[in-house]
């Protein structure tokens, strides 16, 4: 199990300890108006400056010798933290973990705070204009985003059961979309994602900059070689490229290390070669998130 | 030491600027493979309405990612970015 889980789970996996779905934190941290004032200028999170400095360029920022070790240090602090929400303006406490989809199905059925509602992702908007409806919330954000007219589906339902949200997320899962729960702020859990890399704000800081901005899951793939039919479709489908098709002994090959245990390769195998096994019972990926 | 990319977005021609609002554009957005770009309500600027904001702007967040495939300044309908080595 992951440090969230071993600080915040209470025995649990983190997102599965229903005290961080409840109203009481909504209350105690006053995180209606927090996250009214966080969610209206979303979209310039990443361009406001955080002691002097912004997200721009800060890729090359980042190269700087020490300097940037200090900048990646600052950012990875700021998202980790668990002191009480101050400044909606940042993403203060903004963490989070790919889970597969029977996690995430476990959420909405057992954790998940009603009302929930299905909203276009703040992500896929900043960074490719488009409204795509494939992030759950729960709680208090249907109130806050009922308020928010651009990220109010057009198309797709609004408010959704308990029993929709689950066919909602599944649908994006076996899109090839992968989930992630997360913390917004610590320690209130408020939203489901069905992400993409790149456009994904949360997984391209640490795909491409190495910021640890999102926790690998609880889980990992596993291949199985006799029932693999080498037809590729996985190689092509996984976002964190983890499946490669090795030329030399001409079959499909796993790289542990790369992957993040989304699942979502599962979906498209018709030969139902590949299974999520916990992360922890294999000792070379054993703690590593 | 290798030479640094720098976007620039002519905000004289798109933007809140220019009376072109990239929101009903955005073809640099959808046309940059690495996704550089980030469509964002202008910082300080004086918003009729601040839950539906009418002033945004696009700009290059991630230039070292940029692979100098020129699709963005090639499909730029007013030509607003410059890209510089």
């Amino acid at each position: 199990m992951c440090e969230l889980c071993m600080k915040h789970g209470a025995g649990r996996k983190w997102y599965l300890n229903a005290q961080h779905y409840s109203d009481k934190i909504v209350e105690k941290y006053n995180l209606r108006d927090y996250l009214m004032e966080q969610y209206k200028n979303f979209e310039q999170v990443s361009v406001r400056k955080v002691h002097g400095f912004n997200g721009v360029g800060l890729d090359y920022k980042l190269r700087i010798p020490v300097i940037g070790r200090i900048i990646k240090h600052t950012a990875e602090k700021m998202l980790h933290s668990t002191k009480p929400p101050a400044n909606p303006l940042r993403a203060e406490g903004h963490i989070g973990q790919v889970v597969p989809l029977e996690d995430g199905i476990a959420i909405l059925e057992e954790c998940a705070a009603e009302p929930m509602i299905n909203k276009n992702c703040m992500c896929r908007y900043m960074s490719r204009g488009e409204k795509e409806a494939c992030c759950i919330n729960f709680g208090v954000m249907s109130d806050i985003i009922e308020k928010l007219p651009r990220f109010i589906p057009e198309k797709d339902k609004f408010h959704l059961t308990r029993h929709e949200a689950i066919e909602r997320f599944t649908e994006s899962n076996k899109k090839g979309y992968i989930g992630t729960i997360w913390f917004g702020p610590f320690p209130y859990i408020n939203n489901l994602c069905s992400c993409a890399n790149p456009e994904c704000a949360g997984i391209r800081p640490r795909l491409d900059f190495d910021i640890f901005s999102i926790y690998k899951a609880e889980y990992i793939i596993q291949l199985d070689h006799q029932k693999c039919s080498d037809c590729m479709l996985c190689v092509s489908r996984c976002p964190f490229k983890a499946l490669t098709f090795d030329r030399s002994k001409k079959e499909v090959r796993l790289d542990i290390y790369k992957c993040y245990g989304c699942g979502i390769c599962r979906h498209f195998c018709p030969d139902s070669a590949l299974y999520l096994t916990p992360r922890d019972s294999i000792p070379e990926t054993c703690g590593k998130y | 030491m290798k030479k640094k990319t720098k976007i620039s977005i002519d905000y004289n021609k798109c933007g809140d600027g220019a009376g072109v609002d990239p929101r009903d554009c955005c073809i640099c957005l959808r046309v940059c493979k690495p996704a550089l770009f980030l469509l964002h309500q202008t910082i300080g600027a004086e918003q009729k309405d601040p839950y539906d904001p009418e002033k945004w702007r696009v700009i290059a967040l991630w230039p070292s990612l940029c692979s100098l495939c020129m699709s963005c300044v090639n499909e730029c309908p007013v030509n607003a970015i410059t890209i510089v080595q």
